[in-house]
């Protein structure tokens, strides 16, 4: 079925494209030059000197432990949000829940709940009951990721075929198996997909970690914080900001390839 | 099935329970603390002194203004970019796939970095002033200035790719038989986007600029990074009277969270409501 397309209209679309592709691509220019920047001057459109100046800065600061604190950071909130979505979207996807509409709302409520309100009001109580400051960062963490993980394994599950379980039963595999042998390889684009996002959510996170951690708990977000707030600082600026980009880019582009190869 | 109905509440307890837990005492906690009911310090003692407080001064006022201004303009932008993209996308197979990648990258890129970047591009001596060779000083004051412009730029960034993504997929739904149909039966390219196109994207829209509305509401760091320090978004103001020396300024922070949560989930409420609208007259 060809499409009615007129040439004049068609003619349109490129430059739009274009366009958009800039307005999604211009703000991470000023990164990457200064990342190669030794000196840039003011009036120069390029810099003046190249060089790695702002990556052995950025190593000074601490950038390699702060980055190996957001991995850990994301991780854990991964490790927790990704199966609790993916069992709560089983469960709306497939069973019959009793309220569903509450659950369904306050499932999605931590979307609306602003992450400084929530950690505040913790902060106060968790100081009292001396909940160690690592654990509560996670837990809130991963109540903020759960509305992304349910969302997505809700979808996944819908579109799920439970007969293939019901079929590997029948042949005789134990719940073990059908769990780890049709359940899960299954799902796994899904999966990948809610705990990239799960992840994103520790590895993004400024605020919470603020105030739980009080300045002193310093993951990438908080060392771009710290060295931006102060003027002089663009070319390290920019070499830690590249440091909390280009490992979750890298994720993304493997998690659609994963995706990808399960779809065929 | 009350086999099977165990089984549903056995799933969700590990999601729904943390969630319960954590937004129903933290906001317990907050709502208590801001009406004096537990103090960091002396005896507990209910009053509205926090919020009567703020209310007399102007920077709750001036916070509302500012935050809901932001939100409103963040959230315009975002869409327009958002769905136009979204749009342009599904008409074009190479400048699509381009489009749908350039989106999803933005995702992954934390706040907080968006907005140094944005810094980089658009304060005085940023990639844009040198790029139209601007003469220091003359550039209009996007960083820090009166407009909050390079705040709505970067929301407006990261939030239309969100957009867009969430469009898309609402899109990839059954639009092509919907729209190819459409075109059989002669209907031209603006009819098909108006009838076909728009109906479809409409309650994803909605949704992602409800979401993105609430967000820029109760998101703190970029606006902190960004905008000027007076007058304050509310996110800004409650962590400025949370961290301040007097803790008594704890309970005023507390009231701004608590201000600032009715009115995000509010605007949740208002989405809910205007989606069930919109999905209802939508041709299925």
């Amino acid at each position: 079925m060809s499409r009615v397309a007129p040439a004049r209209r068609r003619a349109g679309v490129a430059p739009r494209v274009a366009l958009l592709l800039a307005w999604f691509a211009v703000p991470l220019v000023p990164l990457l030059l200064w990342a190669a920047a030794d000196r840039w001057s003011y009036p120069a459109v390029l810099p003046t000197d190249w060089g790695t100046t702002g990556w052995r800065q950025a190593l000074d600061q601490g950038a390699l432990p702060a980055l190996g604190r957001s991995v850990l950071l994301g991780l854990a909130v991964a490790a927790l949000a990704t199966p609790a979505g993916a069992m709560a979207g089983r469960a709306l996807a497939l069973h019959r829940v009793p309220a569903r509409r509450v659950v369904e709302a306050l499932l999605l409520a931590p979307v609306a709940v602003p992450p400084f309100a929530v950690v505040m009001g913790l902060t106060t109580l968790a100081l009292r009951l001396a909940i160690p400051a690592g654990a509560g960062l996670v837990v809130v963490l991963a109540v903020s990721a759960v509305p992304y993980t349910v969302f997505v394994m809700r979808a996944a599950y819908a579109g799920h075929d439970v007969g293939m379980e019901e079929e590997a039963r029948t042949l005789g595999a134990g719940p073990r198996a059908v769990l780890l042998r049709v359940h899960l390889p299954l799902l796994a684009p899904a999966l990948a997909t809610a705990a990239f996002l799960a992840f994103l959510v520790g590895w993004s996170d400024y605020v919470v970690t603020l105030v739980v951690g009080g300045g002193r708990l310093v993951t990438l977000p908080m060392l771009v914080g710290a060295l931006s707030s102060a003027t002089g600082n663009d070319a390290v600026v920019a070499a830690v900001s590249l440091t909390a980009v280009l490992p979750p880019l890298a994720l993304l582009v493997a998690t659609a390839l994963l995706a990808r190869r399960g779809a065929r | 099935m009350p086999a099977r109905r165990s089984r549903a509440l056995l799933l969700l307890l590990p999601a729904v329970l943390p969630t319960a837990a954590v937004l129903g005492v933290a906001l317990t906690v907050a709502v208590l603390q801001s009406t004096g009911l537990v103090p960091v310090v002396g005896e507990p003692e209910p009053s509205l002194a926090a919020y009567r407080e703020l209310a007399g001064g102007r920077a709750l006022l001036d916070g509302l203004r500012v935050s809901l201004g932001v939100a409103a303009a963040s959230t315009a932008l975002a869409l327009a970019v958002g769905l136009g993209t979204a749009l342009l996308a599904r008409t074009t197979r190479l400048g699509g796939r381009l489009l749908r990648a350039a989106a999803a990258a933005t995702v992954p890129v934390p706040h907080l970095v968006g907005a140094a970047a944005v810094g980089l591009l658009l304060a005085d001596s940023g990639l844009v002033a040198r790029t139209l060779s601007v003469a220091p000083g003359e550039f209009p004051p996007l960083v820090a200035g009166p407009w909050w412009a390079a705040v709505v730029a970067e929301y407006a960034w990261k939030e239309s790719a969100f957009v867009a993504l969430v469009v898309l997929a609402a899109l990839a739904a059954g639009e092509r038989e919907l729209d190819e149909t459409a075109a059989t039966l002669g209907a031209g390219p603006w009819q098909r986007l108006r009838r076909v196109a728009l109906p479809l994207a409409a309650p994803a829209a909605v949704g992602a600029g409800g979401v993105t509305f609430a967000y820029v509401l109760g998101s703190y760091d970029v606006a902190w990074l960004l905008g000027r320090s007076s007058p304050e978004p509310l996110p800004v103001l409650a962590y400025r009277l949370f961290t301040d020396v007097d803790l008594a300024r704890r309970e005023q922070a507390l009231a701004v969270a608590v201000v600032t949560t009715v009115l995000a989930l509010a605007c949740l409420v208002l989405t809910a409501a205007l989606l069930a609208r919109t999905t209802r007259r939508a041709p299925a």
